[in-house]
């Protein structure tokens, strides 16, 4: 992987490691101190046992003095260990083992009789001498010479300080934490490995569902997600996630392909009302007037073409282009665009003989539209009012503002008192290319994008549309914009408040 | 012969019927939409029906399927734009004759009208004989023992019409319904003053023969000649 960022099971198998690590450290240190503590203290107990039976072999010396004396006869002691015992009544030392250090690497052996004998009893040390290591115990007991004798005999107070190498101690307690600590390298280097392929299983799933993702492509947007994928819970969001957005891709793709097979369908039509109408011209001799009159059916032909292309790129302008001046937020006067609209469209109104009423308030109404996209709504529902009015009818315009509301809205109604739409057509009067009569459609010159561009305009504005329709009664549409926020006369652009 | 145009850019439909008419002299009747197409259809006066696929209120597909199971055998000439064998397919098997996908070219749409009217009438050559007649059907141009006969546009569609089917007995009502468009019933004072004029010349142009144009009292008109040539 030439990514920057390790793989995930890269990133555990080290935290694994690590954690790994940190408690073998840990088991080290504790059984260090375990060991440690095992071992002195049983070392310890020997030391007492052996002070002890160093404490046994001081007899009664059997002089006048009642002295004591060490008998050595008796006692059976390691030889490598060292031993001082005195008679602190007396002050003076009863013996001590053959080896007994010399006087420059005694250390803290080097103590007094008189300190010796102010240190309390059962105190453990620890020294080096001779390089090698010692421990050493302080030991008081008592010998009570003739104890038979009136007044309880004589005591002598016995001061023995024992000391044995501890060198096999300490090299117990560092074979033990050897032990452990190579145990726990041994575990590391097999669970290291061990990770490594629990997450290489683990994480299948994952690569199965990138495997089948990736077999995705435009013609082909079956995704089956393998069960696994949905039941682990860390997948399942990714998954639905995943099937969701292929969802709406493929829904965009198929409205995208229906719209292009629908255009073609409508250009080749109309390429093909062109095509005959300039044959059948052909077809046989013609007078002039019959030539003309052909010739200005086939323009006719060309300028239903030319318009079909125009409402076409428009559609495509609106709805792909919103979304980038959504953010720039145009914002343009809906009432100067409606008396424009009635303007332009006046001729229609008058061929048709109907009356346009127009219910507008007298100051300005700032939509977030550009001019151009608000003229397109206005004179798009406008001109469909007009083509399903009957004659002498009369279709209102109308705008109320909703200052209330929040966003604030505009509503903007067109009604007129034609035949209406049937119930079963209104679901589709939005879709492209969509006709509710198709042949009255066709001979009023619509092409069945008009609504839909007013959709995608309102649609991209953040607004909504809605067409009620009573049969026999007339149609009202209604539009709700959300109102631009701000003054429209000093247009600045930076603070324009885009819409919701 | 008489076409019924199911189509609903009406711009087109003008068209496909001027050319109709004023090149094979067809009748032609055009329907907006499917279900006035089928009903239209259900008349079955036509010789041929140019049907588009994409109609409101009934698709092409659904028209042709009624019609063919209705034992309808009129041929029918699909228009569409859809692209793709598949779709072909589907519609030669559903019943279709022929197709041709839009933009078309306006003589072809004649040829192949021109030749499934004929093959539904059982005829593979564009030149038709009988009687010592010979109506060239391309040229519109009737000839009979080789002398040319100079026919009004009605003689000669009249003629053409029955030269299809030698030795049967066509109805005046018959006649009237394939050679005129909807409004046939104007013309059936007309078509006897017809019959008669292209039986005058027949005759003229082979003087002596037998009339090859023989009236059935009630029945109607048939093409034939009681002795052999």
């Amino acid at each position: 992987m030439k990514s920057t960022t390790k793989s995930i099971a890269f990133q555990l198998i080290v935290a694994v490691l690590a954690v790994e690590l940190v408690a073998s450290l840990l088991v080290a240190a504790l059984s260090l101190a375990y060991e440690r503590h095992i071992h002195l203290s049983s070392f310890d107990d020997i030391l007492r046992g052996r002070a002890n039976s160093v404490l046994g072999a001081v007899q009664d010396a059997d002089d006048v003095n009642d002295n004591v004396m060490l008998d050595l006869a008796d006692l059976h002691v390691p030889g490598e260990d060292l031993y001082e015992v005195y008679d602190d009544g007396a002050g003076r030392l009863l013996g001590r083992s053959s080896n007994w250090p010399s006087e420059q690497s005694k250390g803290i052996v080097a103590a007094t009789p008189a300190e010796l004998a102010a240190t309390a009893n059962n105190t453990f040390s620890h020294l080096k001498i001779d390089h090698r290591h010692y421990g050493f115990i302080l030991l008081h007991g008592s010998r009570i010479v003739d104890p038979a004798e009136p007044g309880g005999g004589k005591v002598h107070p016995i001061t023995i300080l024992y000391g044995a190498p501890s060198d096999r101690v300490w090299h117990a307690i560092d074979s033990a934490v050897e032990f452990y600590a190579a145990g726990s390298i041994l575990l590391l280097a097999i669970t290291g490995p061990l990770i490594a392929w629990l997450l290489h299983r683990g994480l299948s799933p994952l690569r199965q569902l990138a495997a089948l993702a990736s077999h995705i492509t435009v013609n082909d947007w079956h995704f089956d997600p393998p069960a696994s994928a949905r039941t682990t819970p860390e997948l399942a969001p990714l998954t639905q996630a995943l099937e969701n957005s292929l969802a709406r891709l493929e829904r965009s793709f198929t409205q995208q392909r229906t719209f292009v097979s629908d255009s073609a369908h409508e250009l080749k039509t109309a390429v093909a009302v062109i095509k005959s109408s300039l044959q059948l011209l052909g077809l046989r001799q013609r007078s002039a007037a019959e030539w003309q009159a052909g010739l200005a059916r086939c323009l006719a032909d060309a300028e239903r073409l030319e318009e079909l292309v125009g409402k076409m790129l428009t559609l495509a302008r609106v709805e792909s282009g919103a979304a980038i001046h959504a953010d720039s937020a145009a914002a343009s006067d809906m009432a100067e665009c409606i008396h424009r609209s009635i303007e332009e469209l006046a001729p229609v109104a008058a061929l048709r003989s109907v009356q346009v009423h127009a219910h507008i308030p007298p100051d300005v109404v700032p939509v977030s539209l550009t001019a151009e996209d608000c003229s397109l709504l206005v004179s798009n529902l406008l001109l469909n009012a007009l083509q399903h009015s009957p004659p002498d009818s009369v279709v209102e315009l109308r705008i109320s503002q909703m200052p209330d509301t929040q966003p604030a809205l505009v509503e903007f109604a067109v009604q007129d008192h034609g035949e209406g739409i049937a119930p079963e057509a209104l679901p589709h009067i939005f879709d492209r290319f969509y006709r509710g009569d198709p042949s009255r459609a066709r001979s009023t010159g619509g092409a069945g994008l008009g609504l839909a561009i007013v959709k995608a305009i309102v649609d991209h504005a953040g607004g909504s549309i809605h067409l009620a329709s009573k049969p026999g009664e007339g149609t009202a549409a209604t539009v709700l914009l959300p109102l631009a926020m701000h003054t429209l006369a000093p247009v600045a652009p930076d603070s324009v408040v885009a819409p919701a | 012969m008489r076409v019924l145009i199911v189509e609903d850019e009406v711009r087109l439909a003008e068209n496909l019927a001027a050319a109709l008419r004023e090149g094979p002299g067809f009748a032609v009747d055009c329907a907006a939409d499917g279900l006035s197409g089928d009903e239209m259809a259900g008349f079955r006066c036509y010789d041929l029906v140019v049907l588009d696929l994409m109609l409101p209120k009934m698709d092409g597909l659904t028209l042709l399927r009624r019609m063919r199971a209705r034992r309808d055998t009129t041929p029918v000439l699909i228009l569409t734009a859809k692209e793709g064998k598949a779709a072909i397919v589907e519609l030669l098997n559903a019943g279709a004759d022929d197709y041709l996908a839009k933009p078309f070219d306006l003589g072809e749409l004649i040829a192949r009208a021109k030749a499934l009217i004929r093959r539904g009438k059982g005829a593979a050559h564009p030149t038709l004989k009988a009687y010592g007649l010979e109506v060239n059907t391309l040229e519109q141009s009737v000839h009979r023992n080789g002398v040319a006969v100079d026919l009004s546009p009605t003689e000669y569609r009249i003629l053409e019409y029955l030269i299809h089917h030698p030795r049967r007995i066509f109805s005046k009502r018959e006649l009237l319904e394939h050679l005129y468009d909807y409004n046939w019933e104007h013309h059936s004072n007309v078509i006897e003053a017809h019959v008669s004029n292209l039986r005058k010349k027949l005759e003229a142009a082979a003087p002596g023969a037998e009339p090859v144009i023989e009236t059935m009292r009630g029945r109607g008109y048939r093409l034939s000649l009681e002795q052999s040539v």
